[in-house]
């Protein structure tokens, strides 16, 4: 079994405009981006790599749980600003031999319904996964109403 | 380990050598250490490492880029290494195996008289 990892249609219509005029239409760089894909596997949590992130929700709660193996606690950056959740991971090689040590730092930003209360945003970080927890703001919440019938 | 049949992938990994053992990093999202299964036999090591979390009923998944598969990571080694000696450590997602080089390999001085 084979999965390509999902990329962004917006960002691969800015690529294949801006930088591929090619008599193919851009279809060499999909080309491309498929190879590419196949061939360093769907999850790419390498140094420079970016994280893979998944988002759910229930009622009351939106879910952000992002991968970041190897990132210590303290290294882990959870920001909301406006409807912006910025989770920024900054992976630390200790020096080795000859290497001096390397610090990589990685984000992602999603976008978080307008007015979620900044200040009761919880993280937990476990076994390599960190869970993110953005209560829905007071009025997307279903509300259920009890209506006395007289 | 149950006989339910889950997809697996090969995780990121990484093999150094050292002039004593090669070291094995391999990058486990999600797996804790009662999940995890290392084996050595016939010049092959195993890896599997299984998932914890799951999904709660009520969670509604919105986006995906993980999926929910097991870890599956199986090298080959010429029987240099020394099984026995084998160490390994699980943190944060991330396990680090030491596999000594078998003696035979090992540098060895030779005092000159």
């Amino acid at each position: 079994m084979r999965l390509i990892r999902y990329s962004y249609p917006a960002s691969r219509a800015v690529s294949s405009f801006g930088f591929n005029r090619s008599l193919f239409g851009g279809l060499d760089a999909e080309i491309n981006r498929l190879l590419t894909s196949a061939s360093t596997g769907f999850e790419t949590t390498a140094a420079t790599g970016s994280f893979p992130v998944d988002l759910y929700q229930d009622e009351a709660n939106t879910f952000v749980r992002a991968e970041l193996p190897g990132v210590a606690r303290e290294n882990i950056d959870v920001e909301v600003i406006g409807e912006e959740l910025t989770i920024t991971a900054t992976r630390k090689t200790p020096a080795a031999g000859e290497q001096a040590e390397t610090s990589t730092a990685t984000s992602r930003t999603v976008t978080v319904p307008e007015g979620t209360p900044a200040d009761k945003v919880t993280a937990a970080y476990e076994n390599g996964v960190l869970t993110v927890t953005l209560p829905k703001p007071e009025a997307a919440k279903p509300r259920k109403v009890n209506v006395q019938i007289s | 380990m149950s006989t339910q049949t889950i997809a697996s992938v090969k995780p990121v990994y990484q093999v150094t050598e050292t002039a004593e053992a090669y070291n094995l990093t391999v990058q486990l999202p999600g797996v804790p250490k009662e999940n995890l299964e290392i084996t050595g036999e016939n010049g092959e090591v195993r890896i599997v490492g299984r998932r914890s979390w799951q999904q709660p009923e009520a969670w509604k998944s919105v986006y995906r880029e993980t999926g929910d598969y097991q870890y599956e990571l199986v090298l080959t080694h010429d029987n240099a290494v020394d099984v026995d000696a084998t160490q390994a450590e699980l943190r944060d997602g991330v396990l680090r195996v030491t596999l000594p080089k078998a003696a035979a390999l090992k540098p060895r001085k030779i005092a000159v008289s």
